[in-house]
């Protein structure tokens, strides 16, 4: 059994290593679970997103953040221009899982053309840079992403709430005939969406550009447990989205630490079946 | 006339469901439209909301043609429709329900004062205002339907089979509201299998049988004619 530092240590990793599943999470369970589109190209965009922080900032020395507040608004008219594809060949939920598959398979091409097979990584010199509490170690950049994930899911879960935009989407997703009926222009609306969730992908793929090493088969490699995330977290609940994924994060760590590192991929999956056959109240 | 149907034909896929249908509602009216199930009432109601695009023939409200509006559109006009099974939107809460019936501007503007006048009609719905509105009883979910549509500030109220799955007091006391809605100001189109009480509150009745209208009249006239009696009332 590990020291208790150890755990904690571990603990705290954990959580903070999910805030990036929660934050891949929020734009899929949202267009997931407001417009029944599976966006699998989520991921791709993401990646794109991190390679042009990459980029901007190896070859142009661009600083993220600068970066970050260049390829969100490309992003979002990228989400706007899918959904216009979408819409357009009135996708349904299963197609879209298969269209969305083959555009990210098209970007991870796009994207070894430019950028090669090759892992690249994009030094930074706050990459490193940690505070210290007590006997534990908080790494900044993370931290940073769990504070950016958390307004993002705060923010979003709102707007879902206290605004008529937000009401209608979610009365849309139940019933978009009655929606209509009182005057809810659910295609208009699934657009801004679109393009949210798409926003979303960019920003955390500014942090993945930051925090990950980059090549163009790793877009598959958080396929899996995001997916799990964004089910634990039930479909179109942000919240949800960022809590599910920094439990997820937390169980993997602490299996990790206690067990070995070989356990780490079951652990998300095994909370997912256990989760859905406890299927709690709460939840 | 507020609301002006000609020679509707209305369907879904191939088919027709509704065939040549002429109605009218004039302001202030409570107009029934009676017949057994299967018989396109539904279709009929949804063509009027908006919900369904009419194959042929005109439909007007207030003078305006409504056949290339698009449905989103129809409650800016001033029609509101309580669908068939209520449809309430089970996992909002009551008043969310409410508040999506006034989700167009012009209403969004009288939330305060259209609340308070549901709360009003339905007292029992300001209690449980916070709840959801899957969780509610069939009666309580009848209000929230009711209540959605007045939010909206409609002309006309669209009823679909209000007393379907109801307890017999609930039904009269859905009956007692639809006549509270005419008084206050709006028009009723009534779609209804309980041919007496739809009969009771009507001002005027359609009957409609496999999709077509085939009798219309004075309630009191329509319960004399032998036709009505014995398919409808069984004497």
């Amino acid at each position: 059994m590990p020291s208790a530092t150890l755990l904690g240590q571990a603990l705290i990793s954990g959580v903070l290593a999910g805030g990036m599943y929660g934050l891949l999470a929020l734009g899929l369970s949202l267009s997931w679970g407001l417009l029944r589109l599976v966006n699998l190209s989520h991921f791709a965009l993401a990646f794109l997103a991190a390679y042009l922080t990459y980029e901007l900032g190896t070859t142009y020395h661009v600083a993220p953040w600068w970066a970050a507040a260049m390829i969100v608004p490309v992003m979002f008219l990228i989400g706007i221009a899918q959904h216009w594809l979408f819409d357009k060949f009135k996708v349904n939920e299963l197609a879209s899982l298969l269209i969305t598959f083959s555009f990210a398979v098209i970007l991870e091409v796009a994207i070894q053309l430019y950028w090669t097979a090759d892992y690249r990584r994009f030094e930074t010199h706050y990459s490193t840079m940690s505070i210290k509490a007590g006997p534990f170690y908080i790494p900044v950049l993370e931290l940073a992403l769990c504070m950016v994930a958390g307004v993002l899911a705060w923010g979003t879960w709102l707007w879902l709430r206290k605004t008529y935009v937000g009401k209608a989407l979610r009365a849309a997703a139940e019933d978009a005939d009655i929606a209509a009926a009182y005057g809810v222009d659910h295609k208009k609306l699934a657009y801004l969406l679109s393009g949210m969730g798409a926003a979303y992908a960019a920003i955390a793929g500014t942090f993945i550009a930051l925090i990950a090493t980059l090549a163009p088969t790793q877009i598959w490699a958080w396929l899996g447990v995001v997916f799990a995330v964004v089910i634990i977290g039930r479909l179109g609940n942000p919240l949800g989205a960022l809590l599910a994924g920094m439990l997820i994060g937390a169980s993997e760590s602490i299996a990790m630490a206690v067990f070995e590192p070989a356990w780490a991929p079951v652990v998300s999956f095994s909370v997912l079946i256990a989760i859905l056959l406890w299927d709690p109240e709460w939840l | 006339m507020l609301l002006e149907a000609r020679n509707l034909h209305v369907g879904y896929g191939d088919a027709t469901a509704i065939w040549d249908v002429s109605l009218d509602v004039d302001a202030g009216e409570i107009v029934s439209v009676i017949g057994p199930n299967g018989a396109g009432k539904t279709t009929l109601i949804n063509a009027m909301a908006g919900l369904l695009r009419c194959r042929k023939g005109e439909l007007r409200f207030d003078g305006a043609d409504m056949t290339c509006v698009r449905a989103y559109d129809y409650c800016g006009h001033g029609i509101a429709l309580v669908p068939e099974g209520r449809r309430l939107f089970v996992k909002m809460s009551v008043e969310e329900n409410l508040e999506l019936g006034c989700y167009l501007a012009a209403a969004r503007a009288h939330r305060q004062e259209s609340l308070e006048r549901v709360y009003g009609l339905f007292p029992v719905l300001r209690d449980k205002r916070r709840q959801l509105a899957g969780e509610l009883s069939g009666g309580q979910q009848q209000m929230v339907a009711i209540g959605r549509a007045l939010m909206a500030r409609p002309r006309i109220v669209l009823f679909d089979e209000p007393s379907l799955g109801l307890a017999p007091t609930i039904v009269d006391d859905m009956f007692d509201i639809i006549m509270r809605v005419r008084q206050d100001g709006a028009a009723v189109l009534l779609v209804e299998q309980n041919v007496l009480k739809a009969l009771d509150v009507a001002d005027r009745a359609y009957v409609l049988e496999q999709g077509r209208i085939v009798s219309t009249g004075l309630p009191a006239d329509l319960l004399k004619q032998p036709h009505i009696r014995e398919a409808y009332l069984g004497v």
